[in-house]
Formats: structure tokens, sequence, C-alpha cells
């Protein structure tokens, strides 16, 4: 079991530790609506108050609520808190450096009469767009660590959204696991007859894993399609849900860092 | 080395050795947080109507066959495995295909709108890819501009008889690409440059992800033929049924 636990957490890409912090935080029975719409709601008002020092307040508050909340260890955190880090970093470099004809800013290179530079407002914008895109990133946590994605398909679908796309999703969660499992399993039988040997042969082996993989995973589908059929399924899929209601105080914690960040904001207003 | 390079070279090494040097080259999901408000809005009214049509088409699938539901969430969930699966490199670092093109090409490009909405909101809970703000953005450019553009290209190539492979590769790697291009046209709108404008900024970031993204196109094409040959040999009946005809 361990075994399956530690395969589980270091799964290449994250896919199962995501899904298994979520099941293990402490936040898990808290209730899901609530879970949604104060992550949601954080994430907007990160946005919507833009400013660097509530961005740093936010990626360390939600930061400790991801850690001690929803029980994931530090180094792991971290982990996942790289993985948009590529993006952020390119994309920050982006928005930094300028491309002019003319001499402007700081200019630290020169390619056929074009500069490349830098500005002391070009280097806070983009500052700043990564502070905010941690703190946002930290508010997705907070909902993707303690929501599994079973429950956040639950909620939109008690907001009414169509029940063929509530029932798409909760069928594409569960094959998702499904195929994985079988890509590697294609994937171990594909390295033990020395699939990886060199670039163009697992070039090969990852086209053929794809091409089974779909064969496989459309000759399943008719198969769970008549199992559903035999078990009594007419075009829903109802789940047991465990009744998780409000506390008060959750409202009043939700209210109060409403309260902080908008607080914070005015203050960060009138000071500048 | 002057002193500001020095001192960008000093930090790209202290970075490097900070976070590893091989990072991970997603499919470019725009990340959260990263679209002002505004853009994160609008860029989710302009995907509607094509999400709509995709509903409809998914809608009428159902009526046909009721059993079609087992098929395309099994088509939801293969597109989602096949592009958070790492491809082979050459240089070591970590990068996915993404899968557009393929999608595009076995169930065509309205229900993979919606197939791919539903793929990027579990991307952005499961990967981290992406994010729930930026999710009107994503969608456009890589469940709607990027299988239109995609299927596009297959039919065109299939009606001036050009070879069925070399449509496949162009279709997948034009489709890569130009969801690339569309993503940078998106960050350079919200970001534009404050000498030449949205252009120049355009500019910049197709130059700042082009390194990562053109490679990656390529290998799409290619690792596309090898499916779509895999599926050809072996998979006849199921091509037919997921919508894809034979004829050339």
């Amino acid at each position: 079991m361990i075994k399956v636990m530690r395969h589980h957490r270091s799964h290449s890409h994250g896919t199962a530790s995501i899904d298994f912090y979520a099941c293990q935080s402490g936040l898990r029975h808290w209730n899901g609506p609530y879970k949604v719409f104060s992550s949601l709601f954080i994430l907007v008002l990160c946005l919507g108050l833009d400013h660097p020092w509530i961005s740093v307040f936010v990626i360390l508050t939600i930061g400790t609520v991801n850690l001690f909340g929803n029980r994931i260890s530090f180094l792991n955190y971290f982990e996942l808190l790289k993985m948009p880090f590529a993006f952020l970093l390119l994309g920050s470099a982006a928005v930094a450096i300028g491309i002019s004809k003319q001499m402007v800013g700081q200019v630290f290179f020169s390619l056929g009469g074009w500069n490349f530079y830098v500005t002391k407002e070009g280097m806070l914008q983009s500052m700043e767009l990564f502070l905010k895109s941690m703190a946002a990133v930290s508010s997705l946590y907070l909902l993707a660590l303690s929501t599994p994605a079973s429950e956040l398909v639950s909620v939109l679908r008690s907001i009414h959204m169509p029940k063929v796309l509530a029932e798409l999703m909760n069928m594409v969660y569960r094959f998702i696991f499904i195929l994985f499992e079988v890509q590697r399993e294609m994937r171990i039988a594909a390295a033990s007859r020395l699939g990886d040997v060199d670039f163009k042969t697992s070039c090969c082996t990852f086209g053929q894993i794809g091409g089974n993989l779909l064969i496989l995973a459309l000759k399943k589908a008719n198969t769970y399609y008549d199992a559903m059929v035999s078990r009594g399924y007419e075009g829903e899929l109802l789940f047991w849900e465990e009744e998780k209601p409000i506390e008060f105080w959750q409202y009043l914690l939700l209210a109060g860092y409403f309260a902080v960040l908008v607080l914070a904001r005015f203050c960060l207003l009138s000071e500048s | 080395m002057t002193k500001p390079q020095k001192k960008l070279w000093v930090a790209s090494i202290l970075f490097a050795a900070f976070f590893g040097i091989a990072p991970r080259v997603g499919a470019m999901h725009i990340m959260e947080g990263y679209l002002p408000l505004g853009f994160c809005v609008a860029w989710g009214m302009i995907s509607l109507p094509f999400l709509i049509k995709g509903f409809f088409s998914i809608q009428k699938k159902l009526q046909e066959n009721r059993k079609n539901i087992t098929m395309l969430a099994m088509s939801g969930a293969f597109i989602f495995v096949i592009s958070s699966l790492k491809i082979p490199s050459v240089t070591g670092s970590c990068s996915h295909m993404t899968g557009t093109g393929l999608g595009a090409i076995l169930f065509g490009p309205c229900a993979v709108s919606i197939l791919g909405i539903i793929v990027l909101v579990f991307q952005a809970v499961l990967l981290a890819h992406g994010g729930l703000t930026s999710l009107g953005a994503n969608t456009f450019s890589m469940a709607i501009a990027g299988p239109f553009l995609s299927y596009g290209i297959f039919w065109v190539c299939k009606k001036c008889r050009i070879k069925r492979r070399a449509g496949v590769f162009l279709a997948a790697a034009l489709g890569d690409l130009f969801t690339y291009c569309v993503t940078s046209f998106q960050l350079a709108l919200a970001y534009p440059s404050e000498h030449g404008g949205i252009f120049a900024s355009v500019a910049k970031f197709l130059a700042v992800f082009a390194p990562t993204q053109i490679p990656l196109a390529i290998v799409e094409g290619c690792l596309t033929i090898v499916i779509m040959i895999t599926l050809e040999n072996y998979a006849q009946p199921e091509l037919k049924n997921v919508g894809y005809s034979k004829e050339p």
C-alpha cells in the first residue's frame, strides 16, 4: 500500500498527487461550495486589488492554510509552487525586457539595429505581475488541495451546469486514472523491450503507445457503457454525497479575510 | 561583459541552481493570475459561441446514440492523458504535446472545443497547468483556434490530394504553432510594450517562447503521424466510430 501511495505521489506530473493531497486534506470535510466559492473569491480579489503587498500577504496567508489546513509538507508545497515557474519566468522576462530601435532605458544588448532594454517601470511591472500570479496560483492550490475533482463537479452541478457536461466531467475524471494506469503498464512493457534505446525509437514507442491507448480506450468505453446500463444507468450518474454544513465561524473567517484585504488596499492607496 | 549583463548572468545562474535547470515546458498554458480581470472575461465571451456550437454538436451525437457518452468521455480522458505525458526529448527537458491537432483530426473541432474546456479545467485543478481565471483565454487558444486551424489544414490537404501523412504532420505542427502564436497575442494584448505597442510585444512573447515551442511543434507533428499510422493499421472500425473518415 505504501508503495502504491509513493508511486502516486511521485507520479510524473503530479496528476495523482494533487488529487491524493485533496483526499487527505484537513479541509476535506468542509462544505464543498464554500471552499470553491471562497477560493475563487480570493483569486478574484488578488486580481482586482492588484497590489504587490496584497499579493505577498495572500501568498503567505494562503500558503500557511495550505501547509497546515491542507496538511501538505513544506517540501511538497514548494515542489508544487515550482510548477508554474517556467512560464512565469519567461513571461515576466518578456514583460520586463523591451525591444526598440531607439535608445531607451538601460540597453544591455543590441542586435541588427534593435536594442534590448530594461526600464525601471518595466522591471517593477514584471515583479508585480510575478507576485500577483504567484498569489493567484496559491489560491488555486487552496481549491485544488482541499477539494477533490469529483466534489468540484458536484458543486458545478449544483449551480445548474448542463447535465450532459456534468456527466461528461464525472466520466472523464474517472477515465483519466484508468488510462494512466493502462499507459503506465504499456510504458513498462515498452521500456523492458528497449523501447527507449534512442531518440528515434522512443518517438516510435510514444506514438505506438498513444495509438494503442486510444484503441484500448474506445474498447473500454463500450464495455463501461454496457456495464453501466446493466446496473440501471438511464442517462444520469448519481453519487452519494456527504452532507457538510457550513459553520457560522467559517462565514466570519471569510468575511474577516475579505475585510483585511480591502482595508489593507485602502491603507496602501492613501499612503501612496 | 557590461555590468547589467553580468548581473543578469549571475541572476540566471542563481535561479538555475535554485530551481533546477530543466524547466517543465508545458503546452503554452497562460498561468493563473497572469491576465487582468477584463481580459479574462473578454476571452471567455469570445469563446462562448464556439462552446455553444460544440455543446449542440455533442448533444446531437448523444441523441443519435446514447452510447456515445462513454466514447466522448474516453476521448476527453485520452486528450488529457496524451497532453500530460512527457514526450521524448534530446535535451532531457520535460515537455508535453498539446494534443489539439490529434483531437481535431480524430473527433472534429466542435467536439474538441467542449472536450478541450473540460480537459483544461482538470489540467488546472489536477496538474496546476493553466488556471481558472485564464480558462477563457486558454480555451480560445488551445480548444478553439488550434483545433479549427488543424482541422482546416487537414481538410484542405485532403481536398488537394496531398499525401495523408504530410497532411497529418502539417495539421498537428501548424495547429500547435498557431496555438502558441494566439497565446503570445493574448499576452501581448494584455501587456503591450511601452515603446512599439502591441506588435512589438507580440514579437517579444513569440521570441521568448520560440526556443521551446518550435521544436515542440515539429516533434508533435511527428508523434501525431506515428499515432495515426498505428490507428489506421489496427483500428479502422474504431476510427470510423469516432467520425474520422478513411477516404482521401
